[in-house]
């Protein structure tokens, strides 16, 4: 799970790819309302798995409940929307609940190791999702909410390519700030404390704090995804809370490359724009996804990054052999 | 009263059953295999077909039983297998697993299609009347009998065969158990093969009180496994208590509470015994 070193090499290829994010993010400005729906949910789902690969990849928490996170955030958004809080503040009260939420069941869950933690965290996901669909008129239960009022800057209404270039704007962010946490002190220990824990513990780092704070900050990040994709489709749905999307998500972060920030962003585009061309119905996603899964745990468990590195080293190998 | 007790009692037998066949193979490799729920499903939409087909009931049964257990044999040579012998870690295990479930749950629903049907229950639906407001199906007979059976067969297998005593040496200490000539790959293929038999067997006493069709296995697949760690990994015991529990804890809270209690039970009493009591309820023998 350690990033790999990388060359100068690859550091160029880094900088080609980030370039051609920019010619890919700029593109459904140009395209039609499918295009900025689909190009606002993937902002969504890089938020969720950039979030979720720091719990699981940088700091080695195998937590199975970033969907509960996410659903939280959006439901307290149209909740607080349609009881006529601005929805900009409905942000700040998503994030804030969200972390509680995570704060309270992170104590416990944290002082739970390997598949018991998978088991809890699961669980919690599950519950979050009976409440919800059982949540009667507060949630509207199995019928989600509808018509959350929009989002307005000033006089403009957010909605379609204003919309999606806000969701440009929060996915930055959301990269900047992890990105941010992972160079900085806080970062290192956060890896010290998954790779050595024993060690982490004995030079003044207290492990299980650390654990609580990833889990709250990939919480909040949640949260945010969740206002987001809530006031762009203004409604919602229960099955949002499908803790298969945990799971899903889990599965782009993997096949990007567990702990590589590029090779999830990569992952994430690969997973979500192919059913997309494709035209498949959700089923067949679903059912495509599964097959990717067993496949790529079989064949690829670095991830595709690990294989993109594995053919690169094995091509220097052969013109070193020459 | 009597009737909340009989229904507690009828769906904890599912979910103790269900919970039993993710303990085989869970104490003998340390895989929790989520596709338990899927195998049961396979084996109630397989049946139906054999009976539409015209195929004679008990052969229906056999036939439903041998084809969800030969998937779930498969699943674990084609796929557990290889990871197990690359030492893949936990998350990898646990994704290939959420994998096999996925396609056996929606290619189910690709082939066979959306539509849900019921299976006819072995004994068909007699109703006898106990009292003024008591009544009990045959079908109820039957799960109260098989859970007997099932469990009775499984512990006897465990304590008094070869291979069930492998599963349990394996259970304790893997490393030791290889040591003194026990083949772990032989363990994992019968774990996963009685896991999955027992799993096919529920399709015949869960689908009858409702009906069959793909998203059948999500449910008792679910309460499976938190039946199971409810009641604890220790012994055998675990699944059974578990899973009676669960089941009357869930009949009593939908007759006399809200749905969103009833719903949520499961999940809530889980999370307190995985905080208060991590290793489930029922302790076993210098368990650690």
């Amino acid at each position: 799970m350690m990033p790999a070193a990388r060359s100068s090499s690859v550091l160029n290829t880094r900088s080609l790819a980030a370039a051609g994010f920019v010619v890919l993010a700029a593109m459904p400005f140009w395209g039609n309302d499918y295009h900025v729906t689909v190009a606002v949910n993937l902002c969504v789902t890089l938020m969720m798995t950039l979030s979720l690969n720091l719990v699981v990849g940088y700091s080695g928490q195998f937590h199975l409940s970033h969907v509960a996170f996410f659903g939280t955030g959006a439901y307290v958004s149209a909740i607080l929307a349609k009881l006529g809080l601005s929805p900009w503040l409905c942000l700040v009260g998503a994030v804030a609940a969200t972390s509680v939420l995570a704060a309270l069941i992170g104590g416990p869950v944290t002082r739970l190791k390997g598949l018991y933690l998978a088991v809890a965290t699961l669980t919690f996901s599950l519950f979050v999702e009976v409440v919800v669909k059982q949540g009667g008129t507060i949630t509207g239960g199995g019928y989600g909410i509808q018509d959350v009022p929009a989002l307005h800057l000033g006089a403009l209404k957010l909605s379609g390519k204003p919309y999606y270039a806000l969701a440009l704007v929060c996915l930055a962010l959301t990269f900047l700030v992890l990105h941010n946490i992972l160079a900085s002190k806080f970062g290192r220990e956060i890896i010290a404390v998954r790779d050595h824990p024993d060690a982490a513990e004995a030079s003044g780092i207290n492990p299980p704090l650390i654990r609580l704070v990833v889990l709250v900050t990939a919480a909040a990040f949640a949260a945010f995804g969740g206002w987001l994709h809530c006031f762009y489709h203004l409604n919602l749905n229960p099955e949002l809370l499908n803790p298969q999307w945990t799971f899903v998500w889990f599965f782009m972060v993997l096949v990007g490359g567990i702990g590589d920030t590029l090779g999830v962003v990569l992952g994430t585009l690969l997973l979500s724009l192919l059913p997309e061309f494709l035209g498949f119905a959700m089923g067949q996603t679903i059912f495509g996804i599964g097959v990717l899964m067993i496949l790529v745990t079989l064949f690829a468990p670095r991830g595709l990054g690990g294989l993109i590195e594995d053919l690169h080293q094995r091509s220097q190998a052969a013109r070193h052999a020459k | 009263m009597v009737q909340v007790l009989l229904s507690g009692l009828q769906i904890g037998s599912i979910y103790g059953l269900m919970a039993l066949s993710f303990y085989v193979i869970i104490s003998a490799t340390g895989i929790l295999n989520f596709a338990q729920g899927e195998w049961m499903m396979i084996a109630g939409v397989l049946g139906l077909t054999l009976l539409d087909l015209g195929v004679a009931y008990p052969l229906a049964v056999v036939g439903s039983l041998a084809g969800a257990t030969f998937l779930a044999v498969l699943s674990e040579r084609l796929i557990i297998t290889p990871l197990q012998r690359r030492n893949a870690s936990q998350a990898i295990v646990l994704l290939a697993l959420f994998g096999i479930m996925l396609v056996a749950r929606y290619g189910t629903g690709i082939i066979h299609g959306r539509l849900e049907d019921p299976l006819p229950g072995p004994a068909g639906t007699h109703v006898f009347m106990l009292g003024p407001d008591v009544f009990l199906f045959s079908q109820s007979l039957v799960i109260y009998g098989s859970t007997i059976v099932i469990f009775g067969a499984v512990i006897l297998f465990l304590h008094y065969t070869w291979l069930g005593r492998s599963l349990r040496v394996a259970a304790i200490d893997p490393l030791a158990a290889s040591i003194v000539g026990v083949d772990l790959g032989k363990v994992r293929l019968a774990a996963f093969g009685l896991g999955g038999l027992i799993a096919a067997a529920v399709a015949w006493l869960y689908a009858p009180l409702y009906a069959v069709g793909y998203m059948t296995g999500a449910i008792p697949g679910i309460k499976g496994f938190i039946a199971l760690f409810i009641g604890g990994l220790a012994s055998p015991l675990g699944p059974l208590v578990g899973g009676l529990l669960l089941g009357l804890m869930e009949v009593s809270a939908a007759r006399y509470l809200p749905s969103i209690y009833s719903e949520g039970i499961a999940f809530a009493l889980l999370m307190l015994v995985l905080f208060v009591r991590p290793n489930g309820l029922v302790q076993g023998r210098g368990s650690k």
